[in-house]
């Protein structure tokens, strides 16, 4: 049985402003939001349900009481984004919002489902091959929107690519399939979370 | 409205990027190719994100994916 890794131990120094703690707490909650908002992805863009999330993780880390439990800043992230979620389905004009049980009752779920992990050592090692395998226009355009990080929009990251933004879109798409498939081939899958009751 | 094949698959990847732009109030607009997909490509875009952010931390030294290297950017520019 695995241990839950606790993403409070960044806690005291996110709530002391400390960027750089955020970050590592970030690498272990991002998936783990982003996944528990699954049954919203056919209302609202979660992406930016997910950035409004985090964001208000960082803000609200101050004044979180640690309650005995592990992962509590995790626990009200995923509270606070379910009801971000909400609140979005119903400015689209969602009729129906589909309640799985309580918030509480949610959030709890979610952990169990997914709980956050770090990095795994052996997946970084053969993605790195696999990355070195991508033919040369996937390989650019995936780096290019890498180093753009969501900083600018595709448009800028093709044009800089020399390529139009159609062609950009497919080549990022290309990389990712690549990657995946080497990744599968070696043994080593991306593990996203499966969708519950399978495929939507 | 009804999109060809290689339409909708220009709008998921479109969605998969971690951009968003935001409104004078600084809250984030959803991706405007959101709003041209489906429920179905609307589901497809969230896995083909989870499988996007996965390989990007995968590839990152810190482990972060694009969507933690823009909040922590915007943290750090104190906005």
């Amino acid at each position: 049985m695995t241990e839950t890794l606790d993403l409070d131990v960044h806690l005291a120094a996110i709530a002391a402003g400390d960027a750089t703690a955020f970050g590592r707490w970030l690498a272990g909650a991002e998936p783990v939001v982003r996944r528990s908002l699954r049954s919203f992805a056919a209302r609202v863009d979660v992406e930016a349900v997910v950035q409004e999330t985090l964001l208000r993780a960082w803000q609200v880390a101050p004044r979180v009481e640690p309650d005995g439990r592990p992962n509590g800043l995790l626990r009200l992230a995923l509270r606070a984004g379910r009801n971000l979620a909400i609140d979005e389905s119903r400015r689209a004009g969602a009729r129906e919002v589909q309640l799985q049980g309580g918030e509480g009752e949610a959030s709890v779920s979610s952990l169990e489902e997914g709980s956050p992990s770090l990095p795994d050592p052996l997946l970084r090692r053969v993605i790195a091959i696999c990355w070195e395998k991508l033919p040369p226009q996937p390989q650019i355009a995936l780096r290019a929107r890498l180093d753009a990080a969501g900083a600018e929009p595709d448009a800028t990251s093709a044009a800089r690519c020399g390529m139009r933004l159609n062609t950009f879109l497919q080549n990022v798409a290309r990389a990712r399939k690549h990657l995946l498939a080497c990744l599968d081939s070696q043994g080593v899958p991306i593990d996203v979370g499966l969708s519950p009751g399978g495929a939507p | 409205m009804k999109t060809t094949p290689q339409e909708r698959a220009q709008l998921i990847e479109e969605v998969v990027s971690a951009h968003r732009a935001s409104d004078p109030r600084g809250a984030l607009r959803p991706s405007p190719a959101f709003a041209d997909l489906d429920e179905e490509g609307r589901r497809e875009a969230f896995e083909r994100t989870l499988e996007a952010r996965a390989i990007e931390a995968a590839l990152d030294p810190e482990g972060l994916s694009t969507t933690a290297r823009l909040l922590l950017r915007r943290l750090r520019a104190g906005g």
